[in-house]
């Protein structure tokens, strides 16, 4: 079960969607040895594959009571849309889809494993498809309510997922990257807003099953399903009005909205409404959640280490800073896990003699130090590399892309010979930093101090935080080291090979997400290649593709993969961390009051 | 006019203001003090003023301590940037959560690093600090000249010129004094950045010269208007009315008659530049609009906030070394001013 579905990998793009990260998600942060032995790195990058399309509801935890009331802080803004349509950040999306919009299917946390499952949610299984996964069709189950009373219908689901091909109205939503370029016809529908009249020939509607027929074979769809767009939106425009729906979308699931302040606060109380029978995986035991948002760091940690009134009952769902982390490790509430994404340098190929820049890079580069010196913790929220890709997609082996080469290991002496014997002692490289963060600052310090070490010529061009990503992605700039960060949206090599290394029109799009300007038209044709290959085939064939790039040719010297570390309240229970997301596991929490 | 024995305390009823001096002279009314200047008063006074001589030997100390920073971390083997090519790896000095593994807080005291370490950065404390003094007290240093010689020369001419030139100089001043110059540097910082984009080296110099500029930009007015309000009332006494008369060049009047005559004002202004340029620099860069390339006392701060609950020495040590600076400068100064300005008294 576990491999079978997501092995099929057939999408091309897949975007990171990542407000955790926090800025630019381009901050340079290195990775570091000594990380502290209590951290379980074997289980931590691990993202989750697992499917289960039998589970049922309800869900109950042994011992677990109701009531409480659960705060969650955060220092990111909670500025980005909640509208399900236009939803495509991990922390909106863990708590909406967790708490209060249901879409066709789901995550569920598995005890045993530690990693996420994909369960049914409003549909009864994971969908059914054709043969050549073109066309999905979902049983809408019954007994599902809107927080009116009005039962959630097949018209409403597949409405919504008409809406998700509206990228003028919803240009945050993932639709854009998923719903336009896979389903039948996306790319000429404008959507329901943008283009009332048109036609749109993907979503059908036959009795209580929904049907999407797709453009080309799609078999992530189940994935791509428990996105909050893949699921209903009342029909009435009065009631869907996107500058309406943005400030109150209703709720299917255990919780409504009671309050909502863009930027700043979320009240979210009971739904009575919601019948558990109808959900293989929601819990709901607390009262209410408030969402408190673009509080200080510092102060966040402080209310969680001070753990007296409220903040026995709330989690702070950005990292612990480092300088807290031995005190908030020792009370014992801090949950550390995975999240799918790895940081990486991306050399300019059309700048780089060969190959051997890249391996001593890979030797030069003071893994450790950058990570301390941007105020990360080795080992726990910046993991030690070898794969591009993280631990937890399928097909995934680990591989050494240089050889000899241990994880987060710095050897200037090594880089050296290898410059000498290739002849590229003195090899300026170029890369940008952010004057005004102290992190950035510090990270090139180290950096810089690395590569002189080496035998480079290192030239740090400054920008400013405002200018970053603008700077790193133009095209011309002058630098050819490149920090980039990439998360998957699902486990599936596909959303990882082709995103990075698939040539793109530089002149055209730019970079795309082909940081390093890696084209190489024999590559793209072995991307093709592992598009027609049979579906359980492709989760090797995308790891032995990311091998043989990185053993010939390393566009990319990789980093470290990030982790999450959650720190919550003595009276919270049942929270772990979604590795898909990097989030508490708000579907299981329960608030202990002794 | 009488003096004590010691030349400390003058009468309170027969004080003439500092002034009138050169023309007191001339009549030639107090024998007992001819041949005295007003400095030499003011500077006998001074040396008889323990808050002045401990403040004055404070800040020897604090110059000396940065003039010699270089023999000084290389005496102790320690480096203000992690960069140096010298200095140890991060790793070697810091644990996998940013705090040092030698010196506080949590180890015992070491001769390797007698301040410790900076969390995080991984840099030798005393090492930044001696550096950190370094910058202040050059920022201040010239700021304080800079703004000292504009000012006088504008109060000069507004005063003594009457007319349009006061006028314009006037109303220049005043828009200065009107416009907020934390939003001046917050507009000048990206720009200078982005003019300076791959050499850091010039970079850093950029920045030293612009926060002096700014400081400077926005600190003559002061001095501007007390100037022009002094010539305003010297202007109309008798002795420069004769040298106008009897034809002396305005340029002679203006630096050898009335000049030597604002020297009281000027030295208290001094005293208060100083430690007010000390403290805008270390805010400044406090708030990340100074300098980045260049180890300044307020960016020490502002590195060290975070740690303060666990590593309170190293918060402390910039915040130390800046309230000793202004402490003595201010002190100094009052003491200054209490010297030159006859009418006050301890």
């Amino acid at each position: 079960m576990r491999l079978k579905r997501s092995a099929v990998a057939v999408a091309t793009a897949s975007l990171l969607a990542l407000a955790a990260c926090g800025g630019g998600g381009d901050d340079d942060k290195g990775s570091g040895g000594d990380a502290s032995s209590t951290v379980d790195t074997e289980n931590l990058g691990n993202t989750g594959n697992g499917m289960d399309p039998t589970r049922q509801g309800p869900v109950t935890i042994d011992g677990a009571k109701a009531g409480g009331t659960v705060t969650l802080l955060t220092s990111t803004g909670w500025t980005t849309p909640i509208d399900p349509t236009d939803l495509y950040y991990t922390d909106t999306n863990a708590i909406m889809s967790s708490l209060v919009t249901r879409a066709l299917t789901q995550y569920d946390y598995d005890e045993d494993s530690g990693q996420m499952i994909l369960v049914p949610d409003l549909a009864t299984d994971l969908g059914q498809h054709n043969d050549d996964y073109t066309e999905w069709t979902f049983t809408i189950r019954d007994g599902a309510k809107w927080e009116t009373g009005a039962p959630v219908t097949a018209d409403e689901v597949a409405f919504g997922i008409q809406r998700s091909m509206d990228g003028k109205t919803f240009p945050n939503g993932p639709g854009l990257y998923y719903s336009n370029p896979y389903f039948l016809g996306g790319e000429d529908y404008k959507g329901p807003y943008t283009d009332p009249n048109g036609q749109q020939q993907a979503v059908s509607v036959d009795g209580n099953k929904v049907i999407v027929k797709m453009a080309k074979p799609f078999p992530d769809f189940p994935y791509y399903a428990s996105f909050p767009a893949m699921g209903p939106i009342p029909t009435d425009p009065a009631v869907n009005d996107p500058a309406k729906y943005a400030q109150h979308p209703l709720s299917t699931g255990p919780y409504k909205i009671e309050q909502y302040t863009i930027g700043k606060s979320l009240t979210l109380v009971r739904n009575d409404q919601w019948d558990p029978a109808t959900d293989p995986a929601r819990t709901a035991y607390p009262d209410s959640y408030v969402v408190k948002a673009g509080g200080q760091e510092a102060q966040n940690d402080q209310i969680l280490l001070a753990d007296s009134g409220a903040g026995k009952t709330t989690i702070n769902y950005s990292d612990v800073l480092a300088q807290n982390y031995r005190k908030m490790n020792d009370t014992g509430r801090l949950v550390v896990g995975g999240s799918p994404c790895t940081y990486f340098y991306a050399l300019d190929q059309r700048q780089m003699p060969d190959k051997s820049i890249a391996e001593a890079l890979t030797w030069a580069i003071p893994y450790n130090d950058q990570i301390v010196a941007s105020g990360l913790i080795p080992g726990v929220n910046a993991i030690a590399t070898q794969n591009v890709m993280p631990p937890g997609i399928p097909g995934r082996e680990p591989y050494d892309p240089v050889e000899g080469h241990g994880p987060f290991q710095t050897d200037p002496a090594k880089a050296k010979q290898i410059l000498t014997d290739s002849g590229h002692l003195g090899f300026e490289i170029k890369f940008l930093f952010a004057t005004d963060s102290d992190t950035s600052v510090a990270s090139k310090d180290t950096l810089l101090k690395g590569l002189e070490a080496a035998g480079f010529k290192a030239t740090p061009v400054a920008s400013t935080n405002a200018k970053f990503v603008a700077d790193r992605d133009d095209v011309n700039g002058d630098i050819n080291l490149r920090s980039y960060g990439w998360c998957s949206d699902w486990p599936s090599g596909s959303t990882w090979v082709p995103t990075l290394f698939e040539s793109t029109d530089l002149n055209e799009v730019g970079f795309g997400t082909n940081e390093s300007a890696f084209n190489n038209p024999e590559i793209d044709q072995k991307i093709s290649d592992v598009f027609t290959l049979p579906a359980d085939e492709q989760p090797k064939a995308w790891n032995d593709l990311e091998k043989e790039i990185m053993t010939t040719y390393m566009p990319v010297v990789p980093r470290y993969y990030t982790g999450v570390a959650i720190a919550h309240g003595s009276q919270i229970e049942g929270m772990s961390v979604d590795n898909t997301l990097g989030m508490p596991t708000f579907r299981d929490i329960w608030v202990n009051a002794g | 006019m009488s003096l004590d024995a010691r030349g400390e305390v003058f009468s309170d009823e027969q004080t003439p203001p500092l002034v009138h001096d050169e023309a007191l002279e001339g009549t030639g009314t107090i024998k007992q003090i001819a041949g005295k200047s007003p400095t030499q008063i003011a500077l006998s006074r001074l040396r008889h003023d323990k808050v002045a001589v401990t403040c004055s030997a404070v800040l020897v100390f604090l110059v000396l301590l940065a003039l010699f920073a270089p023999l000084i971390t290389r005496a102790f083997d320690i480096y203000w940037d992690i960069s140096d090519p010298n200095a140890p790896e991060v790793s070697d000095v810091l644990d996998f959560d940013g705090y040092p593994k030698i010196g506080p807080p949590f180890h015992p005291f070491t001769w390797a690093h007698p301040l410790g370490v900076a969390p995080r950065l991984g840099y030798d404390n005393l090492a930044y600090l001696l550096y950190g003094l370094r910058t202040s007290l050059l920022v201040a240093l010239a700021a304080t000249i800079a703004s000292t010689i504009i000012g006088v020369s504008l109060g000069l001419m507004a005063g003594f010129s009457r007319g349009w030139l006061d006028r314009v100089i006037s109303f220049v001043t005043d828009v200065f004094l009107a416009f907020p110059y934390l939003l001046g540097m917050l507009a000048l910082a990206p720009i200078i950045v982005s003019r300076f984009t791959t050499d850091l080296d010039a970079l850093a110099r950029a920045q030293l010269i612009t926060l002096i500029s700014i400081l400077v930009l926005f600190g003559w007015m002061g001095l501007t208007r007390l100037i022009r309000g002094q010539v305003l009332s010297l202007r109309e006494r008798e002795f420069i009315l004769a040298a106008e008369v009897i034809g002396v060049p305005t340029r002679k009047i203006l630096f050898k008659e009335l000049l030597p005559n604002l020297v009281a004002p000027i030295v208290v202004s001094i005293s208060l530049y100083l430690p007010g340029f000390v403290a805008a620099e270390a805010g400044l860069s406090f708030l990340g609009l100074g300098l980045t390339g260049t180890p300044s006392l307020g960016k020490m701060v502002a590195d060290a906030t975070p740690y303060y609950a666990d590593y309170g020495l190293y918060l402390w040590l910039p915040v130390g070394a800046i309230t000793l600076l202004t402490l003595s400068l201010n002190l100094l100064g009052d003491s200054v001013r209490d010297a030159f300005d006859p009418r006050s008294r301890r």
